[in-house]
């Protein structure tokens, strides 16, 4: 019984169907995104490039979500490709009660800002942790799929189901996996540490609530460490290098030819292809592959820099995780929307904070924070070491817990 | 002015493995039109590359039979251009950290010299789709079939080392001998399992520069290579001499006409890494284990069959460059045949027999056993060289014993002096002329009787045998 509702802009896609199995996710609903293959299910990611496909098969963690008895409730809408909030969907599946648990695209950032802006908790696994396979993409080497829930338990239970070796993604490394149901065996999070020059980006006031509210989170018996990483700043330009350059290449395969809309116009081959990609990306995407496409033809150089950055900026994060078991990082920024930003620069600006994370592989958790002060600071994002996934979740799911305690 | 040529070589090999590059869709191009596709090589969103073991070692054998050193770390990159063969917009294929670097093939060239042309590196790369151009109708419309999209290649680059059309020729020859004897693949340019590009300049004799090269592609035989960059030469040679610069660019071969001729440039853009595709690392352990499987290569081979079996150098090479027909060959001497008889018989007569059939030697009926019973007959007199042919070609149409063939066939040769020195009386008798000629001195004769003998013995007669008693009866 499949019925294909549109709930105010929330799902493109729904199914009423399926029975809940055994397992970890016994009785969970779950949505996707529409760039994550379920087979049968329409796909089209938000964009003219796949209208009218379908996914083939599941992906891996679809199959493995539904395999721990989470019934998959439908696809939700999304930004174009997945970059960027603007018509995003996931979040409000969960906060208008319609799924418990959402998954979604990271690439910038947009899970965890997403659950910031809508008071949940966004979560995004470290890179390699989680089958990439069936997820449309855009940014091969700083997507991950990202997921959203009230509760931090039920993100370690879908951890718990969907991480580890997949056959199908040669990208992800042989590590072991952590131990999400297993709070108690994990090391636990000290001491935190806040980064000097990440603040500098803050406004006064907000500078101040931020710092106020890791006083807040520093209660639960957390030692606050202040450190410094001097070229903070290039994380911007390194993301936006390297992620233009890999989405240009991502994007090469929507050409009309196999799926997908066609221009109609043309009168051969060539003609079809020039014109079918001139007309098939929106205004967001289509910019961002220009930049693509610029670096990568015109400026190689600068490309080859960022790759370079890119591992010293990784390297330093290192250090720091010498000085704190995490990072604590601001979220969303006063004047910076992240649903509203329409333009590649309005995108950085409004997701400076979670670029780190994206960069770096590194896990990364977003929950919501409430001093009782309005204008103080609404979402705090924990940044943790590689592979350190389950204590992020569970200092957050510890923070969120004791807030609702105190209110 | 006196010029000389520098030339390059790019060698596209097709390796023979079962699977493409980055899924497990069967290797097999010349099927029905997209029949050997899936998600991985259709690009289909969500899909994503898994690397093949078994091309990396088919590629690891084919390095090391061309004395490359294999890296430890080689990694794909995307080579970026839009074209309807390309279905995600880029090529996987190793510009930056090629998989191996360094090798060099002997060659002889015109003087019969040796020569050392070395190999700059080796990289892998996935072959795209294949456009079909046709008409519906009036209608023109291009067709993409993805069967090929995804198999495995190598890149074969040399350096500028190749001075003529010969030692081009010569070099792939000796390359395509390598590569199969590895098993890697089987090099046919006829069908295009190896594509040979060649990238020629001209330059002052003497010079050291390195002048505006044009590429040359389109060959589809190790002659038309030779033709087309002798034709290349020449044409370069008439635009200086006509004060025309040279100016890069690509020219494909018409084998009709016999020229080059210019192609429309192709945009290619740079290559970046790819990021799905991991790095490759190897382990000096895993070369090891690769260079243990190699066979024992040609040129050792022949030097072990000179040596071993005491055969002249040319047969020697002649029977080692190719690894099933030396293995046969060996076959044969170990069952009692003398080296030299059997690698003449299996140069002059079995390869022919076998070329006429259209047979390849795992597939012929004539194995080593039988072909080796054929010659010790031979050896021991018992049948003559006419009757080994002629038992020889049976023995491709039937499964009876060389033994049998010889039997029914009345092959055996007739030795006994009594009916050999009758059949020499009568032939006598009847060419008195000839008798008198040889007497009074003219020894062509004796080649007459000897025919005359053989033919009234319907070629039985030992050959031998019946010249002995001739020249006892004619002294």
């Amino acid at each position: 019984m499949r019925e294909k509702t549109m709930d105010s802009g929330i799902f493109v896609y729904r199914e009423e169907a399926a029975a809940s199995g055994t397992g970890l996710l016994k009785g969970r609903t779950v949505s996707v995104q529409a760039g994550l293959s379920v087979a049968g299910w329409p796909a089209e990611a938000g964009s003219l490039a796949l209208r009218g496909f379908k996914a083939i098969e599941d992906a891996t963690v679809a199959r493995r979500l539904r395999e721990q008895g989470a019934v998959l409730v439908g696809s939700t809408r999304m930004s174009e490709l997945g970059l960027g909030l603007r018509d995003d969907g996931a979040a409000r599946a969960v906060t208008a009660g319609l799924a418990d648990i959402a998954m979604m695209t990271d690439l910038v950032g947009e899970a965890r800002l997403a659950a910031a802006d809508a008071g949940i908790i966004g979560y995004r696994p470290s890179y390699g942790l989680v089958s990439r396979y069936g997820l449309f993409g855009l940014i091969p080497s700083m997507e991950a799929i990202g997921v959203l829930s009230r509760s931090a338990a039920d993100i370690a239970a879908v951890m718990a189901a969907v991480a580890g070796r997949d056959e199908k993604d040669f990208s992800m490394p042989e590590e072991p996996v952590p131990g999400f149901l297993d709070g108690a065996g994990q090391p636990r999070i000290r001491t935190l540490g806040w980064i000097r020059e990440s603040v500098a980006f803050l406004e006064r006031q907000e500078r101040q609530a931020f710092l106020l509210a890791l006083e807040g989170l520093a209660k639960a018996g957390l030692t606050l460490v202040e450190t410094s990483l001097e070229e903070f700043e290039l994380f911007r330009a390194v993301h936006q290098v390297i992620g233009s350059v890999e989405a240009s290449s991502a994007a090469g395969k929507y050409d009309g030819v196999r799926f997908g809309y066609r221009s109609p116009a043309a009168k051969n081959w060539n003609e079809m292809y020039l014109k079918t990609r001139g007309e098939i990306f929106g205004p967001l995407v289509k910019p961002y592959l220009f930049q693509g496409a610029y670096y990568q033809f015109m400026k190689y150089g600068a490309f080859e820099k960022a790759c370079r950055l890119r591992s010293h900026l990784i390297r330093e994060l290192q250090r720091l995780f010498g000085q704190a078991d995490a990072l604590a990082l601001p979220a969303l920024r006063a004047g910076f929307d992240p649903r509203e930003a329409g333009s590649v620069s309005a995108l950085y600006d409004a997701f400076l904070f979670t670029l780190p994370a994206s960069v770096a592989g590194l896990p990364a958790v977003c929950f919501p924070w409430d001093d009782g002060d309005p204008a103080g600071c609404r979402a705090i994002q924990l940044v943790g070491p590689r592979l350190g996934d389950a204590g992020l979740l569970a200092l957050a799911g510890q923070a969120v817990t004791n807030k609702t305690k105190e209110s | 002015m006196q010029y000389e040529a520098i030339v390059g070589l790019e060698i596209h090999v097709e390796l023979n493995c079962l699977t493409k590059m980055f899924c497990d869709c069967p290797n097999r191009p010349g099927d029905e039109p997209n029949r050997n596709t899936c998600p991985v090589c259709l690009w289909l969103p969500g899909a994503l590359p898994r690397f093949s073991r078994e091309a990396l070692e088919k590629a690891a054998l084919a390095c090391l039979a061309l004395n490359c050193e294999i890296q430890k770390r080689s990694a794909f990159d995307q080579k970026v251009y839009y074209y309807p063969d390309l279905p995600k917009g880029y090529q996987l294929s190793q510009a930056h950290h090629p998989l191996a670097r360094g090798g060099w093939l002997d060659i002889a060239d015109e003087k019969g010299a040796p020569k050392r042309l070395r190999i700059r590196h080796i990289h892998m790369e996935e072959d795209v789709a294949k456009l079909i151009h046709e008409l519906e109708g009036r209608t023109p419309v291009s067709l993409v079939d993805f069967n090929r999209a995804g198999a495995p290649l190598i890149e074969i680059v040399t350096e500028p080392d190749v001075r003529s059309p010969h030692e081009a020729m010569e070099f792939i020859r000796n390359l395509r001998t390598q590569i199969r004897y590895v098993g890697s693949s089987e090099c046919s340019m006829e069908t295009g399992t190896m594509r040979v590009d060649a990238n020629i300049s001209i330059r002052e004799q003497g010079s050291s520069a390195m002048n505006t090269k044009v590429e040359v592609k389109n060959m589809n035989s190790i002659r038309h290579l030779g033709d087309a960059i002798a034709y290349e030469i020449e044409r370069q040679k008439a635009s200086l001499a006509s004060g025309e610069a040279i100016v890069l660019h690509t020219r494909l071969w018409d084998p009709e006409k016999g020229v080059t001729l210019p192609m429309r440039g192709k945009f290619e853009g740079p290559c970046v890494p790819d990021p799905s595709v991991p790095e490759i690392v190897v382990t000096g352990e895993w070369i090891a284990r690769m260079r243990a499987l190699l066979p024992e290569m040609p040129a050792l081979k022949a030097a072990r069959f000179q040596r071993d079996y005491d055969l002249p150098r040319e047969l020697a090479s002649s029977l080692a460059g190719d690894r099933e027909l030396s293995d046969y060959f060996e076959a044969v001497s170990r069952e009692s045949v003398p080296p030299r008889t059997a690698a003449h018989w299996i140069l002059t007569q079995y390869l022919p027999a076998l070329k006429e059939r259209q047979l390849s030697i795992a597939a012929s009926p004539v194995t080593p056993g039988r072909f080796a019973d054929v010659l010790r007959r031979l050896e021991a007199d018992e049948i003559n060289a006419a009757s080994a042919r002629e038992v020889l070609a049976r023995l491709f149409d039937t499964d009876e014993s060389p033994d049998a063939v010889i039997e029914r066939g009345g092959f055996r040769q007739v030795s006994d002096a009594a009916s050999l020195e009758s059949l020499v009386e009568q032939v006598l008798g009847a060419h008195p002329t000839a008798m008198g000629d040889y007497r009074s001195g003219q020894a062509k004769a004796l080649g007459f009787l000897i025919g005359q003998v053989m033919q009234a013995s319907s070629g039985k007669a030992n050959p031998k045998r019946v010249r002995e008693i001739l020249l006892s009866k004619l002294a």
